[in-house]
């Protein structure tokens, strides 16, 4: 367990984040209160040293916000995000550079997450020279190094961004975040913006990258099997919370939250004797604004009863490897094939 | 492997094809600024020698312009006017256009208090007619071409700080932006080498209208002797001696008027070229 512990990379605790929506005058002089979107409300995780953890979600779950929280975008407003056991809201000059070098993002718009009116040397140089990761002289052959090793000709450093496909701006993102030699990448969506046909090519390089880099990778995602196959453990989101994390294998498998089991069930199966007609979850995502009370999931949740509009369930920490937030599976954590075979 | 191999032919003529309202407004401004450097050689005669047998004389092979009230050769003051008329284009514009770029970069970029700020001082300044406003600090300072550049300064710069603002504020929300935040970069880094360059198009464009304008101004404050002052040649100027005359000597007004129209023609087309030509490529 200890040394499990000192593993540990980065840890999320409790992390809030909410955003107020502009109000008027007039609202504001009547006192009425202030509106927020609660993106985030009290995410907690860690990731190990070396590993992929997934992050899966809705769109509007606070996949990307917490992405953001993790690399210090944001700032969280609740509870602390901790970088090898500092927490990274209190790291100042020299020591935020420090972590702004070791934790890197990928954005997920391959568009507008190149400054458009740089050369792809001047961007990755740029990198290179303000982390002082080379010497002056050395800087163009490490640019041609970093465009080898995310597969792109070695012409591509006199080009503009917009010379090139989604795919190949994706990789010299990926390039970027890799000039300055991290520990840990955020990729959030990092292919939903490109063709199926790309998309397998540049997750195979993130996942060749990792193994020859000993990266530990976030992988935000709504995918489901792009997650299953890049992740070693994986993390369900629902309105700005855990639901369910654990291994993948598991996780996919004998999911315990009926989130989990609900998304699993609406991924398209290719198999027709696969498939199932069952609906898992009724409705839509329910206003961050306005939260439900007692569990997040109970206005969708087939299962639900009293004591999920009461008490919001924690994630179990009966079984510390697979946690799950829900009353149903709590005691004695039997997985929800289980429960359905027993009712 | 997916890489479209960039034709070196196609990447050579995409290099050279300048817009052509580029190339013609450009050549309009190259010449204009030849002239005004050395108008001695352009001009057949002295500006402000004054041959008394000689006034008010309609164009002629010897004064193709004709000659104004004192005997002085039209053509030979309006091609030294462009020494002056182009200082007023640069020298009323360059203040108000470095110092808006950076202060609305600034805003721009910090929003919140810093912009709501900067929102009022434009407001107020924006609420009083340009040319009244302008006219009232000539008036303050005293009449002259520094005093006149010292008040379009004061005013004119928070167009351009407008128009920057406004961009930055977009271009900041980008994700370029925030990998740069991410990456550690400080924050006047972002704005100066990563914003600005992506949101000055708008106010170079407006630059060089501005300029076009600049030469009216001066030419109207010129006209009411607020600005360049009666022996000088400066087009105002003369249009205002011409206009006395112009029943009978419309000569002494219009070739200024026309060269006024030329000049400021000049810097639309560059300013609609560099449009053309800095258009983000998707």
């Amino acid at each position: 367990m200890n040394a499990a512990l000192s593993q540990t990379l980065i840890a999320a605790e409790e992390v809030s984040k909410e955003f107020l929506i502009p109000q008027g005058m007039w609202r504001r002089l009547t006192g009425q209160p202030r509106l927020a979107v609660h993106a985030l409300n009290g995410v907690s995780f860690q990731i190990n040293r070396g590993e992929t953890l997934g992050i899966v979600g809705e769109s509007g779950c606070g996949k990307s916000t917490l992405a953001r929280c993790l690399v210090r975008l944001f700032d969280c407003d609740d509870g602390r995000v901790r970088f090898e056991g500092q927490d990274i809201a209190d790291l100042k000059g020299a020591d935020r550079r420090a972590f702004n070098r070791r934790v890197q993002m990928i954005f997920q718009d391959p568009y507008s997450s190149l400054n458009p009116r740089m050369r792809v040397r001047e961007i990755l140089g740029e990198a290179l020279s303000v982390h002082k990761m080379r010497p002056r002289a050395q800087i163009p052959a490490r640019i041609a190094e970093l465009l080898d090793l995310v597969r792109l000709p070695s012409d591509a450093a006199d080009k503009f961004p917009h010379e090139f496909s989604g795919g190949q701006r994706q990789r010299i993102g990926i390039a970027r975040a890799l000039a300055v030699e991290p520990d840990v990448l955020v990729a959030d969506e990092l292919v939903s913006a490109l063709d199926v046909s790309v998309q397998a090519q540049v997750v195979n390089l993130l996942l060749q990258l990792q193994e020859k880099l000993h990266l530990t990778v976030v992988f935000v995602a709504h995918d489901l099997r792009l997650v299953r196959h890049i992740s070693h453990r994986v993390a369900v989101m629902y309105l700005g919370k855990i639901v369910e994390i654990g291994p993948t294998e598991g996780l996919f498998s004998s999911p315990r939250h009926p989130y989990t089991k609900a998304l699993l069930d609406a991924a398209p199966e290719l198999d027709p004797t696969k498939r199932n007609r069952t609906v898992a979850a009724r409705g839509e995502l329910p206003s961050p604004i306005n939260l439900p009370t007692g569990c997040l999931f109970n206005t969708r949740c087939p299962r639900a009863f009293d004591r999920c509009f009461v008490e919001r369930p924690l994630l179990s920490d009966r079984t510390p490897a697979h946690r799950a937030a829900c009353h149903l599976t709590d005691f004695g954590a039997p997985s929800l094939q289980n429960l359905e075979a027993i009712s | 492997m997916t890489i479209v191999a960039a034709n070196p032919a196609v990447r050579r003529r995409a290099r050279i094809s300048l817009p052509f309202t580029l190339v013609f407004g450009g050549v309009i401004i190259g010449l204009s600024t030849i002239v005004a450097f050395f108008p001695s050689l352009f001009a057949p005669y002295d500006p402000a020698a004054m041959d008394y047998n000689a006034l008010l004389q309609a164009p002629t092979v010897a004064h193709p312009f004709g000659t104004d009230s004192f005997g002085r050769d039209v053509l030979t003051r309006v091609i030294h006017a462009y020494t002056v008329d182009m200082q007023i284009a640069l020298f009323a514009t360059l203040f108000p256009f470095v110092f808006g770029t950076i202060v609305g970069a600034l805003v721009g970029y910090a929003g919140g208090w810093a912009n709501a700020l900067f929102g009022r001082v434009v407001d107020a300044i924006i609420t009083f007619p340009f040319l009244v406003l302008v006219i009232a600090i000539v008036a303050v300072l005293g009449p002259g071409l520094v005093n006149m550049y010292v008040a379009v300064s004061v005013v004119g710069w928070v167009f351009y700080a407008r128009l920057v603002a406004t961009e930055v504020q977009v271009q900041k929300r980008l994700d370029y932006a925030d990998s740069g935040r991410a990456m550690g970069y400080r924050p006047l880094r972002i704005i100066f080498r990563h914003l600005l360059p992506n949101a000055i198009t708008p106010a170079l464009v407006y630059w060089m209208t501005d300029m076009a304008l600049a030469i009216l101004l001066g030419s109207s404050l010129g006209y009411l002797g607020l600005g360049a002052q009666p022996p000088t040649a400066e087009w105002g100027v003369q249009i205002a001696d011409g206009k006395n005359f112009m029943n009978t000597a419309w000569w002494i007004s219009v070739f200024p008027g026309i060269a006024i129209v030329i000049t400021g023609l000049g810097f639309s087309l560059v300013g609609d070229g560099l449009a053309e030509l800095l258009r983000t490529k998707k």
